[in-house]
C-alpha cells in the first residue's frame, strides 16, 4: 500500500513534467498542423539554461533559495522562449504551405542541430548537480517502506498548477487566446479577418517553449543530472502524452501527461524497468492505431 | 425502361445533424439524371453514400447491372472496381504531377494488374502484358481524342487550365469502363462555351457508350439542356422528381430556389 | 533618400539579429559547464565568451549576406530561366551524373589511389545508397513517411547473423531468407498503421523502429543483448573462401594470386554495388508497371485513387514490404561485412540519415540519392576529427536545403509512359 502511494506521488511529479512539454506539441499541431519534432530539444535547452543559471548563481550554496530559483525560472523562460521563437522563424516559417515531408525534414534537422549544438558547446558528458531542494514530509513509516512527499515534488506540482491556470486564462479569456483558436480553425479566414497570423503562430511557439523550459528546470531539480540527449526520449514520451490525450486539445495534453507519468512509473515499479520505454512507445503505437484522436479528441470525418 | 440505380429510404445522420432525410429516387438505364438543390441540400452527401465514401445511417442503394449490388455495404474502392460506378469530385482531383496520359493509364490499374498477374508478367515483359498495356494506351488515346487533348497528353495534369482538367477528370473516370458515371458539379467554373462542350461530351457518352449518368449541378443550362430526369433536394429531403420541364414549373422547387441562368 | 532608408532598415535588422544571437549563444556557448576537478560532483564554468562573440559576428555576417542577396535580386532584372529550361537542365544533369557515377563506381577499386581505406569508405557509401534507394520506394514513390526504416535494416542484419551462426548456411541462402523475413516484418508493421496519414505515420514508424531496437537490446536470450552477435561468417567467392589457407581451394589459389586482404574487400565492394544496382533497376522497372504507377498516384491523391478502384491498403503494404525487403538485403550485407552486429548500429539517427539522403538528394532522382550519400557519408570520413561538427553541419544542411529547395537538390520526375515518343513524332 505504501509502495503504491509512493508510486502515485512520483507519477504525479513525472506527469507534470510530461504535461508541460506535451502542451507545446499539442498547441503547435493545433495551429499549423505540424509535429514540432524539435520541441523535445527545446525542453533540453531549457534544462541546460536552468542548470547554467543555477551554477552561475551558486544555487544551493548560501544564496537565498526561493529568490535564486525565481531568477533561474525567469531566465530559463526568457532565454528558451527566444530559442522557440528563433526555431519557428528560421526553420518553419519559410516552409509554411510547403509539403509535409519538407516540414518534417526541417524539423528533424532542427532537432539534430540543437542536440549537437549543445553537445559541441557543453560537452557530451552528463552534467550532475547537487540536490537543491531537500527534505519533505513523510507519512506511513512502516519499517523500510516509507511514503514521502518531498518539498521538491510539492514545488513541481504547485508550479505546474499555477502555470496551467495562468495559461488556461490566457487561452480562453484574452484576445491572444481567441486569435489562436481562430487560427486553429481556419488559418486563411483568420488572416482575412485581420488577425496577425504570423504573430499568433510565433506566440504559440514562445508559450510552448516557455512551458517546456519550466519542465526543463523541474527535470534538473528532480533528477539532478542532464545531458544533451534527454530531449529525444522525454520529447517522444511527451508527444505520446499529447496524442493519448487528444492532439490539439490542451486539457488532453495535461491528462495525457499525467497518464504517461502513471504508466511509466507503475510499469517500472511493478514490472521491469528495462522495458519501461518500450511500454511508452507501445502506448504510442496502440493509441495511433486504434484511437488516433486520443481520449479527448473527436474522430475526423474526411470531407470528400 | 429499367432502373440502373435505385435509392430507397436513404438517411444520413452525422451525430445530431440530419443531412439526408428518407430520400428515394431512381436513375434509369442509359439516361442522364440531374440532382439539384440549394447549397447544403445534401447532394454531395448522397453522392458520397452512393460511391461508398460514407456509410448511410439507413437505407438501400441498389445498383442493377449484370448483377445486383448493394452499394451501401461496399467500400469506396470496391465500388468502382466491382460495381463499375465511377465518380468525379467537386474540387478536381487529378494526379497533378503525373501526365495526362499517366492519369488515364493509372485509372485502368485493376485491368492491368490482372493482365500482369500482379506484376509478375510485367517484370518479364510478357507479351500478353505488353498487349494489355498497348490496349490501355489506345483507350486513353480514344478519350483524349474525344476531348481534343491528344497533343497535351504528356503534359503534367496540374499544369492544364481548369476547364481542360475537368474534361480530363471525366475521361479518367471513363477509362475505368463504368456502367454508371457520377459527376459532382462538372460544369463548375466553366464558361458558356465550355459548358456547351461538356453537354456534347455527356450526350456522346450516353448515346454512343450506353452509359447512365447521374450528375449534381447548379448550372441550369447544363441541367435543362441534357437531363432526361431531374431530382430536387432541399434540406435533405426530396421535393421533386420528374422531367426537366415539369420540375422547372413545380411551385415547391421554385419556392426552394429559383434556378439561375 | 531611398538608399538611406534601406540602410537604416538593414542596420536595424542586423542589430536585431545580433541581439537574438546574443541571447541564444551567450549562455550555452559562453558558459560551458564542466565537472570541477577539485570537487568531483560540482560544476564549474569554462568561459568561452570569445568563441561566442565570434559566432555572433558570424551570424550577423550571414544575415548581412542575405540582405545583399535580396538587394541584388531586386536590382538586377535577371532573366528567369523558364520552367521548361530548368526541367531540361535537371534532366540532363541527372543523366550525366548518372553516367559519371556509374563509370566511377565500376572502376573504383582499380584506380591508383584506391587503397583499403578508400574502398572501405566507398563500400559504406554504397550501403547507404542502397538503403536510400530502398527507402525511396516507400517515401519517394509511394509517399509514405517512414521514420523507422532502420528497423528493417536491423531485422535483415540480425536474421542473417542468427541464420548463419546457428545453421551454418551460406551467404547466398541467408541473403534471400533475410530479405523475406524483413518483408514479412514490413507487412506485420505496415498492416496496422498504413491507414494513418502523414505525420502520424511518421511517428508510429519511429515508435516501431525504437521498439525493435529496444527489444534487440534487452532480449538477451535471443539476440545477446548489447553484446551483439559476433563471429558471423564472412562471404566466400561462390565457395572459394578468402583465406590464406583452407581445407578447400581458396580464392587466391584459384586465380593464382598472392594472398591479399584486399581480395575480400574488393569482393564486398562489388557485392554491395550489385545489390544496390539491383534495387535501382527494380525501382526503374516498377515505375513502368501498374503497381508502381499506383504508388505514385497514391502519393498524389489517395481519395482519387479510391475513386478509380485502387485498394490503398494493399498498394501501400506492397510498397512497405518491398522497401523492407531491400532494407533487409542491405542488412545482410552489413552483417557479413562487419562479422558482428549489435543494437547500437540501429538507432533512430540512422533512419533520419537515410531519410535525409532520400529527401535532400531530391524526390524522384535516383542519382540524387547517390550524391547525397557521397556528400553526407563521405564527408564524415574526411572530417573524422571533427565528428561532432559533422552532425551539427548535417542538421543545419537539412534545414538550409529544405528551405532553399523543398523538393531536394536534384529532384526530377520522368513520366513513366509517353504518348509521343521521339520515334513516332
Amino acid at each position: 500500500m505504501e509502495y503504491f502511494l509512493q508510486q502515485l506521488i512520483n507519477s504525479l511529479t513525472l506527469g507534470s513534467i510530461y504535461g508541460l512539454i506535451a502542451i507545446g506539441y499539442t498547441m503547435v499541431y493545433g495551429i499549423i498542423g505540424m509535429i514540432n519534432f524539435a520541441h523535445g530539444d527545446v525542453f533540453m535547452i531549457g534544462s541546460f539554461v536552468s542548470l547554467i543559471a543555477m551554477v552561475l548563481l551558486g544555487v544551493g550554496t548560501g544564496i537565498f533559495l526561493p529568490f535564486a530559483l525565481l531568477v533561474v525560472l525567469i531566465a530559463a523562460i526568457l532565454i528558451t522562449s527566444v530559442y522557440g521563437w528563433t526555431l519557428e522563424r528560421v526553420a518553419y516559417r519559410p516552409l509554411r504551405g510547403s509539403f509535409r515531408l519538407a516540414a518534417l525534414i526541417t524539423a528533424l534537422g532542427a532537432s539534430i542541430f540543437l542536440q549537437n549544438f549543445v553537445q559541441v558547446t557543453q560537452g557530451a558528458k552528463i552534467k550532475p548537480i547537487q540536490p537543491v531542494i531537500q527534505g519533505g514530509f513523510t507519512f506511513f513509516e512502516n519499517g523500510a517502506l516509507v511514503v514521502s512527499l518531498s518539498y521538491l515534488q510539492i514545488f513541481i506540482i504547485i508550479i505546474t498548477i499555477v502555470l496551467l491556470s495562468i495559461f488556461s486564462y490566457l487561452i480562453s479569456k484574452t484576445p491572444l487566446g481567441r486569435s489562436q483558436r481562430a487560427c486553429e480553425q481556419d488559418l486563411t479566414m483568420a488572416r482575412l479577418l485581420g488577425i496577425n497570423v504570423d504573430r499568433t503562430i510565433s506566440t504559440t511557439f514562445i508559450i510552448g517553449a516557455a512551458l517546456a523550459s519550466v519542465a526543463g528546470m523541474m527535470f534538473v531539480l528532480y533528477y539532478g543530472v542532464i545531458d544533451f540527449f534527454i530531449g529525444f526520449l522525454t520529447g517522444i514520451k511527451a508527444f505520446t502524452a499529447a496524442v493519448l490525450g487528444g492532439i490539439g486539445s490542451i486539457p488532453g495534453a495535461v491528462i495525457g501527461g499525467l497518464l504517461i507519468g502513471l504508466i511509466e512509473t507503475f510499469w517500472s515499479a511493478y514490472f521491469t524497468i528495462e522495458y519501461k520505454d518500450v511500454a511508452v512507445f507501445g502506448i504510442l503505437v496502440i493509441v495511433l492505431i486504434f484511437r488516433p484522436y486520443g481520449i479527448l479528441g473527436k474522430p475526423e470525418v474526411e470531407k470528400v | 425502361m429499367n432502373n440502373i440505380l435505385e435509392i430507397n429510404h436513404l438517411t444520413m445522420r452525422f451525430g445530431g445533424l440530419l443531412a439526408i432525410d428518407d430520400v428515394s429516387f431512381s436513375v434509369e438505364e442509359n439516361t442522364i439524371t440531374s440532382l439539384i438543390g440549394p447549397n447544403g441540400a445534401g447532394k454531395t452527401t448522397v453522392f458520397n453514400c452512393i460511391t461508398g465514401f460514407y456509410k448511410p445511417t439507413v437505407g438501400e442503394i441498389l445498383l442493377k447491372t449484370n448483377k445486383n449490388f448493394n452499394l451501401e455495404r461496399m467500400n469506396d474502392f470496391t465500388i468502382p472496381q466491382k460495381a463499375k460506378v465511377a465518380r468525379t469530385f467537386q474540387n478536381i482531383r487529378l494526379f497533378p504531377q503525373m501526365t495526362v496520359l499517366e492519369n488515364l493509364i493509372v485509372a485502368q490499374h485493376n485491368k492491368l494488374m490482372d493482365a500482369s498477374m500482379y506484376t509478375l508478367k510485367g517484370l518479364v515483359n510478357a507479351k500478353s502484358f505488353v498487349n494489355a498495356e498497348n490496349e490501355a494506351k489506345e483507350l486513353a488515346k480514344y478519350w483524349l481524342d474525344k476531348i481534343n487533348l491528344i497533343d497535351r497528353a504528356d503534359i503534367e495534369a496540374g499544369n492544364l487550365p481548369y476547364g481542360q482538367q475537368r474534361k480530363v477528370e471525366i475521361c479518367r473516370s471513363m477509362c475505368t469502363e463504368p456502367k454508371l458515371l457520377c459527376l459532382d458539379e462538372p460544369a463548375a467554373g466553366l464558361n458558356a462555351n465550355e459548358s456547351l462542350e461538356l453537354n456534347e461530351l455527356l450526350k456522346f457518352i450516353k448515346k454512343e457508350h450506353k452509359i447512365s449518368i447521374l450528375l449534381i449541378e447548379h448550372d441550369m443550362s447544363v441541367v435543362m439542356g441534357i437531363s432526361d430526369k431531374v431530382v430536387v433536394l432541399d434540406y435533405g429531403k426530396k421535393i421533386a422528381e420528374g422531367d426537366p420541364n415539369t420540375v422547372k414549373s413545380n411551385p415547391e422547387v421554385i419556392k426552394a430556389y429559383l434556378g439561375e441562368e | 533618400m531611398q538608399d538611406k532608408k534601406n540602410i537604416s532598415i538593414i542596420l536595424k535588422d542586423l542589430l536585431f539579429t545580433g541581439l537574438i544571437a546574443t541571447i541564444l549563444l551567450i549562455p550555452i556557448v559562453g558558459l560551458r559547464t564542466e565537472i570541477s576537478t577539485a570537487d568531483s560532483t560540482g560544476l564549474i564554468f569554462d568561459y568561452n565568451f570569445l568563441i561566442a562573440f565570434i559566432v555572433i559576428a558570424f551570424v550577423i555576417g550571414v544575415r548581412f549576406l542575405f540582405h545583399i542577396y535580396w538587394f541584388s535580386k531586386i536590382k538586377k532584372t535577371q532573366k528567369e530561366k523558364s520552367e521548361k529550361d530548368k526541367k531540361l537542365f535537371l534532366k540532363k544533369l541527372n543523366l550525366y551524373l548518372g553516367i559519371i557515377a556509374g563509370f566511377v563506381a565500376f572502376t573504383l577499386p582499380f584506380m591508383p589511389f584506391a587503397n583499403r581505406y578508400v574502398v572501405d569508405v566507398a563500400t559504406l557509401v554504397l550501403t547507404y545508397v542502397m538503403l536510400g534507394w530502398g527507402l525511396n520506394i516507400v517515401v519517394g514513390l509511394a509517399g509514405l513517411l517512414d521514420l523507422g526504416y532502420v528497423a528493417f535494416f536491423a531485422v535483415g542484419a540480425y536474421s542473417y547473423a542468427l541464420l548463419s551462426t546457428s545453421f551454418d548456411l551460406s551467404f547466398w541462402i541467408c541473403l534471400p531468407l533475410a530479405g523475406i523475413l524483413s518483408a514479412f516484418a514490413g507487412i506485420l508493421l505496415g498492416f496496422p498503421v498504413l491507414r494513418l496519414r502523414g505525420d502520424y505515420l511518421a511517428i508510429v514508424t519511429l515508435g516501431f523502429g525504437e521498439i525493435i531496437r529496444l527489444i534487440l537490446l534487452n532480449w538477451y536470450e535471443f539476440t545477446n543483448g548489447p553484446d551483439g552477435i559476433s563471429r558471423i561468417p564472412r562471404p566466400s567467392f561462390f565457395g572459394f573462401p578468402f583465406e590464406r589457407k583452407s581445407d578447400v581451394t581458396t580464392f587466391h589459389e584459384l586465380f593464382g594470386l598472392e594472398y591479399s586482404t584486399m581480395h575480400r574487400i574488393i569482393f564486398l565492394y562489388y557485392l554491395i554495388l550489385i545489390l544496390a544496382l539491383l534495387t535501382n533497376f527494380f525501382t526503374i522497372k516498377i515505375r513502368n508497371l501498374p503497381v508502381g504507377r499506383a504508388w505514385e498516384a497514391l502519393r498524389e491523391d489517395e481519395t482519387a485513387c479510391r475513386a478509380i478502384g485502387i485498394n490503398p491498403t494493399n498498394t501501400k503494404l506492397t510498397a512497405f514490404a518491398i522497401g523492407a525487403m531491400f532494407g533487409g538485403f542491405a542488412g545482410s550485407f552489413f552483417a557479413t561485412r562487419q562479422g558482428f552486429v549489435s543494437p547500437e548500429s540501429f538507432t533512430f539517427i540512422e533512419s533520419a540519415i537515410i531519410l535525409a539522403i532520400v529527401v535532400l538528394g531530391g524526390m524522384g532522382s535516383q542519382i540524387g540519392v547517390v550524391v547525397a550519400s557521397i556528400v553526407l557519408i563521405g564527408s564524415t570520413e574526411l572530417f573524422r576529427e571533427l565528428e561532432q561538427f559533422r552532425m551539427l553541419a548535417f542538421g543545419l544542411a537539412m534545414i538550409v536545403i529544405m528551405i532553399m529547395k523543398p523538393r531536394g537538390l536534384l529532384s526530377n520526375r520522368e513520366p513513366s509512359i509517353l504518348m509521343h515518343t521521339k520515334k513516332n513524332e
